[in-house]
């Protein structure tokens, strides 16, 4: 019995492979007793979970969900609008996103200048990178998908973001990990991500 | 029209504002989902409250589906990022389901089979597995997903959830194979 036919015996079960693979586990079956006592097992397994009566909010959250959607007001814009004050990161170029970071960082030391750390309200212009280990641009073809994968994998969080230019704010979810999530961000520069503000601590 | 061009539509009209078009998306999906969320909450109140969330956004961001997988997914994707959020509130670790430590030492699979009859050892075996072996599982045999649908859902490669469901369905086994053994007279 081979790993990928192991694999792909699950799908197998729920009928969602092609044909190509739905071949390949076939063949695998053939060979393996193994392999066919263990598709008995899963088939009656999905049976066994689908049989499975869940209590769900039903018609109790709906009328939940149309009071807060009333409360809430009318749904987001038709697909393709853009909220007027946002500039949509696909149309920005890399020097719209480095004068940002420019008149960000000019922001933020006026404000240090003029303010006395310790005093009540002290916080950056750029608003709100207190807090934020990293500011990046991603790039316009990076999916969401991609996008979502290489946060998890760096191990940070969104903090804020977007800005009007499309900025994001990150944090690390664990500070130990700061080191390992700026490799892995300075390893997406150029591919996912246009442009990289590494926050010095 | 499929089931995921109607539910396509009813997305465009949510865009513009059409509360019925909410309701009856939510009829569509609200079991599907509230299972998914369930299985991977112990509690049913806060696994209600994030369904309700996950609506919420629904309501919110109709506007913003592109149409680049189905609706379903998408709205997958959305629980599914719900509950790593409840969970990362609690603090919630994955002490649970280690990998075991090699493939051979698997259980005999006929006794799995008299065991995953009974409802009460699968809900327990699933509740030993770690969340992302849970979600995987959940929706490849409650829902009856594609390894890609889930991949796009968890946001990981296809590969990984291949990887996750053969060691969540090596844990499963070998769970179910011990409290059959447990039960089993002497």
């Amino acid at each position: 019995m081979t790993r990928s036919a192991e694999e792909l015996l699950p799908f197998y079960v729920n009928g969602t492979l092609d044909a190509a693979e739905r071949a390949e586990v076939d063949a695998a079956l053939a060979d393996s007793a193994d392999l066919r006592a263990e598709l008995e097992v899963l088939t009656a397994l999905r049976k066994q979970m689908q049989a499975e009566e869940v209590e769900s909010p039903g018609e109790f959250g709906l009328a939940r969900l149309m009071r807060d959607v009333d409360r809430d007001g009318p749904a987001s814009s038709a697909p393709g609008e853009e909220p007027g004050n946002v500039v949509p990161i696909r149309r920005l170029r890399i020097w719209q996103i480095a004068a940002a970071l420019v008149l960000a960082i000019g922001l933020a030391q006026s404000v240090i200048l003029l303010n006395a750390p310790g005093d009540p309200g002290f916080e950056l212009a750029s608003g709100g990178a207190a807090g934020a280990d990293f500011v990046v641009g991603f790039a316009p073809d990076a999916t969401e998908a991609q996008i979502r994968a290489l946060l998890l994998n760096a191990g940070v969080e969104i903090s804020a973001g977007p800005s009007a230019l499309g900025l994001y704010e990150l944090a690390v979810l664990d500070e130990t990990g700061i080191q390992a999530a700026e490799e892995m961000l300075l390893a997406a520069e150029g591919r996912l991500i246009d442009t990289l503000e590494v926050i010095a601590p | 029209m499929t089931e995921d061009q109607t539910q396509a539509a009813l997305l465009a009209r949510m865009a513009d504002g059409d509360r019925q078009a909410l309701a009856a998306l939510y009829r569509a999906l609200e079991k599907p989902v509230f299972r998914f969320i369930r299985s991977r909450l112990n509690d049913p109140f806060e696994a209600s409250d994030i369904l309700h969330d996950v609506f919420m956004e629904v309501w919110r961001s109709a506007g913003r589906f592109e149409g680049r997988s189905k609706v379903q997914t998408w709205i997958f994707g959305i629980a599914y990022r719900k509950v790593i959020d409840a969970h990362r509130k609690r603090g919630r670790t994955d002490l649970v389901g280690d990998v075991p430590d090699s493939a051979d030492e698997g259980p005999d699979a006929e006794t799995c089979l008299a065991a995953g009859q009974e409802a009460e050892h699968v809900r327990h075996c699933l509740g030993t597995l770690k969340d992302d072996h849970r979600a995987a599982i959940s929706m490849a045999f409650y829902d009856d997903m594609t390894y890609g649908e889930i991949a796009e859902i968890a946001g990981v490669p296809e590969g990984t959830i291949k990887t996750r469901i053969f060691h969540a369905k090596k844990l499963l086994m070998r769970c179910l194979s011990g409290r059959v053994a447990r039960r089993a007279p002497a």
